[in-house]
């Protein structure tokens, strides 16, 4: 059974049901954002650390004069954190997913565009059983979809705010 | 004893035997008769009850008639009487009474009531009846109807409890006496039994002893008597004498014959020792005779073989002369054909001296180009070297190029994804601009990726031109080496030429004295050869002469060492006779005096 979920992003959907999403690396694993949801990708970025926030926040950073706060996605989805190098990138998310804040990711990869058959969504919450729930503790993973030679994971970036705040 | 202990123990096994079998068949009897004599008894016992038994019966009806008998006569009595007084009645019941046996009587009248009565319980009672304390239910009775006027009936109570007490008694004095009697015999039985046994231990005993008494002086003392021949004869002692007494059993005949074999070996025995000794003395002779012969034989051998040796030692000294003077023959020969091989040697020496000369000269001036030449090769390895240097100053200014070239490409990228997620926001409007920006991002990533391929190549060629750098360095050290030696080979080349020149000289002088010696050494040679001729014309005669003498020498030779076979014959046949003495000697034939006076003869 297919629950799909209407989401901003699925309201906007394009004609041919192709979706947009975009894609980068973390710890060998592909993962996905929709594009509607990203509003820039920085390079280059001077973080400024919050003393005392948790360690999934990694500072703020200060874009043509607006100041956004930046997560450690490795954190988020239970990897272990990595020094930045010359390849980290910064995804800021647009105003309607969460207020004025980004993801440090590994490495960026291209804009994707798939067939939205190709996406498989996952269960909803009320359709799993005891044991597959308890290790379903967070709902950022969103669907996996099924490309030529690898899977892409999509995540859901609304949730990642919430996901610092349920942690602590 | 131990000859006779088969023999005792035999007797004593049987004798035992014999004396177990008697106690055995005494106990047997013995219990046999005891048995028999327990069943008597019972039969006389069960007799004795069944005796008993009858008497009481008869007693009881003796008493009865008794008592009836009584009792009629006291009715009689009382009929002839005309008038009863009630004392007559008190008197009569009264003497009834008097019978021991009688416990009670009453006297009843025409009702069956009894006015009268007596008992007796330790003496005489009376009244009109009995006392209910009195019990006669368990006591005879015997009652008797009357014609007497006012007495009906009389009824008189007795008991037979005394007669059965007196017979019990009785019977009991019967058993007892039987089995007393029984007892001893018992005893006696006993007694009869240990007689017995006894007796028969006593003869067995006697049995024993004659039989041992017997064996011992008939059978055991002749085998003692041949045991002891035969225990001489194992000493090979010939000299004993078989007794034989004049009774003629077994053991006797046999002893008989063994007396006579002895005789006849003693016989055998004495001639073969007396020829022995005969044998031996003529054997000595013998060897004496060889031993003589023998000694001669050797003198005379020893004689001709030290001429023998002589003439040996003669023809081999001429042969060794013979030899000496062939080898000098021979070694004059190869002393000319050396002296000659080694004049042309020294001529070709001399040759060859000339030719090295004249190649030394040449090998000195080719050194001296060489020198040259290494010296223009080490300026021009340095000028390589410097353009190498340059090379590697370009190489590291492009890779910086090309450095900025990725950097440049980089940030395309991410303008292009920028460019990207705008245009998807705009939506159908921005979808030209995304086309627009794809193939912006497709550049920007061919630019990254040529910039990344021109690092590597310059890396590569910075790597090339270090490693050309340290091989012109090691190139230049080479050829300086190179230079050097060039050098101290020209100096060397011209002090081995003057030396050349001088062994040239030498060689050509030592040519001419070599000739010289070759000629006196073939006259040397020649007289040499005729006298190796004439010594081994004597060395033949020599020889002929020491064959003879040898001859001579092996003919005596052999005579002696048929003495000596002659001499060891004798030996052998000294030998045997003695063995054969030695052999018959432990026969003794006769008794020692005898033997003595033999060994002297």
């Amino acid at each position: 059974m297919r629950n799909i979920k209407n989401t901003t992003s699925e309201k906007k959907k394009l004609p041919e049901s192709k979706r947009q999403f975009c894609s980068f690396q973390m710890a060998g694993h592909y993962f996905g954002v929709d594009i509607l949801d990203v509003k820039e990708i920085i390079d280059e970025v001077i973080l400024t650390k919050i003393h005392h926030a948790p360690s999934e926040m990694l500072g703020f950073v200060n874009i043509r004069g607006h100041v956004h706060l930046v997560l450690d996605l490795r954190l988020l989805l239970n990897f272990s954190t990595k020094s930045i190098d010359e390849s980290s990138r910064v995804l800021l998310f647009h105003p309607n997913v969460g207020e004025s804040f980004g993801v440090m990711v590994d490495q960026i990869g291209h804009m994707i565009e798939v067939e939205e058959k190709l996406i498989e969504y996952r269960l909803s919450e009320d359709n799993i059983s005891g044991i597959a729930r308890d290790f379903r503790k967070s709902e950022l993973e969103k669907g996996v979809c099924k490309l030529k030679d690898k899977l892409l994971i999509i995540l859901d970036a609304s949730k990642f705010l919430n996901a610092v705040d349920l942690k602590r | 004893m131990k000859q006779t202990s088969i023999a005792t123990k035999i007797i004593f096994f049987s004798c035992g035997i014999a004396l177990l079998l008697m106690v055995v068949g005494c106990v047997l009897f013995v219990q046999y008769e005891k048995v028999l004599l327990n069943k008597m008894t019972e039969e006389k016992e069960v007799e004795k009850q069944n005796f008993y038994i009858y008497r009481l019966y008869q007693e009881k009806t003796a008493l009865a008639e008794q008592l009836t008998a009584q009792i009629n006569a006291l009715v009689k009595q009382m009929q002839s009487v005309d008038v009863i007084y009630s004392q007559t009645f008190e008197f009569q019941i009264q003497s009834l009474l008097m019978h021991p046996m009688v416990v009670a009587a009453e006297f009843c009248d025409e009702g069956g009531h009894s006015f009268l009565a007596a008992w007796k319980i330790k003496t005489v009672q009376t009244a009109k009846a009995f006392p209910k304390s009195l019990k006669l239910k368990h006591h005879m009775v015997i009652q008797k109807q009357t014609e007497i006027h006012s007495i009906e009936m009389i009824r008189v109570y007795y008991t037979n409890e005394k007669i059965e007490q007196k017979l019990n008694i009785l019977k009991e004095q019967d058993i007892k006496g039987l089995h007393d009697t029984r007892q001893n015999i018992y005893n006696k039985l006993n007694g009869l039994f240990l007689a017995q046994s006894l007796g028969s231990f006593l003869v067995v005993l006697l049995l024993g002893a004659t039989l041992i008494i017997t064996l011992r002086w008939l059978i055991l003392n002749p085998i003692q008597d041949l045991m002891n021949i035969s225990t001489q004869l194992k000493k090979l002692d010939l000299s004993v004498d078989v007794q034989t007494s004049t009774a003629s059993h077994e053991l006797n005949s046999l002893a008989l014959a063994l007396g006579q074999l002895l005789d006849g070996f003693r016989k055998i025995i004495a001639d073969v020792k007396e020829n022995a000794g005969l044998l031996s003395g003529s054997a000595d002779n013998m060897t004496g005779i060889a031993e003589q012969l023998t000694s001669h034989s050797e003198e005379a051998e020893s004689k001709a073989n030290n001429v023998a040796e002589a003439s040996v030692q003669i023809s081999t000294n001429i042969h060794t002369i013979a030899n000496s003077v062939e080898q000098i023959s021979d070694n004059m020969e190869a002393v000319s054909s050396t002296s000659s091989y080694l004049f042309n040697n020294i001529n070709s020496v001399a040759n060859a001296i000339e030719e090295l000369s004249s190649s030394l000269s040449h090998v000195g001036e080719r050194a001296q180009n060489g020198t040259k030449i290494a010296e223009e090769a080490v300026v021009l390895a340095k000028k390589a070297g410097k353009t190498v240097n340059t090379l590697r100053y370009a190489a590291d200014e492009i890779g910086g190029v090309s450095e900025f070239i990725q950097r440049i490409a980089h940030k395309t990228n991410i303008l292009s994804l920028n460019a990207t997620i705008e245009a998807a926001s705009a939506g159908s409007a921005g979808r030209g601009f995304s086309v627009v920006a794809s193939a912006i991002q497709e550049f920007a990533e061919q630019s990254s990726r040529a910039a990344k391929d021109i690092t590597d190549r310059i890396a590569s060629v910075q790597k090339g031109t270090y490693e050309i750098e340290n091989v012109f360095k090691d190139v230049s050290t080479i050829i300086r080496e190179m230079n050097e030696s060039s050098e101290s080979i020209s100096f060397a080349v011209i002090e081995q030429t003057k030396a050349v020149q001088e062994i040239a000289s030498n060689a050509l002088e030592a040519d001419e004295r070599a000739r010289n010696i070759t000629v006196s050494i073939e006259d040397l040679s020649r007289t040499v050869n005729d006298a190796a001729d004439n010594t081994a014309q004597v060395a033949m005669g020599a020889n002929d002469v020491s064959t003879r003498i040898q001859g001579v020498s092996e003919s005596i030779s052999f005579n002696r060492q048929i003495s000596h076979q002659i001499n060891e014959t004798a030996i052998v046949l000294n030998h045997l006779s003695g063995n054969l003495k030695f052999m018959v000697d432990p026969f003794k034939v006769s008794h020692q005096s005898k033997s003595n006076n033999n060994n002297k003869e």
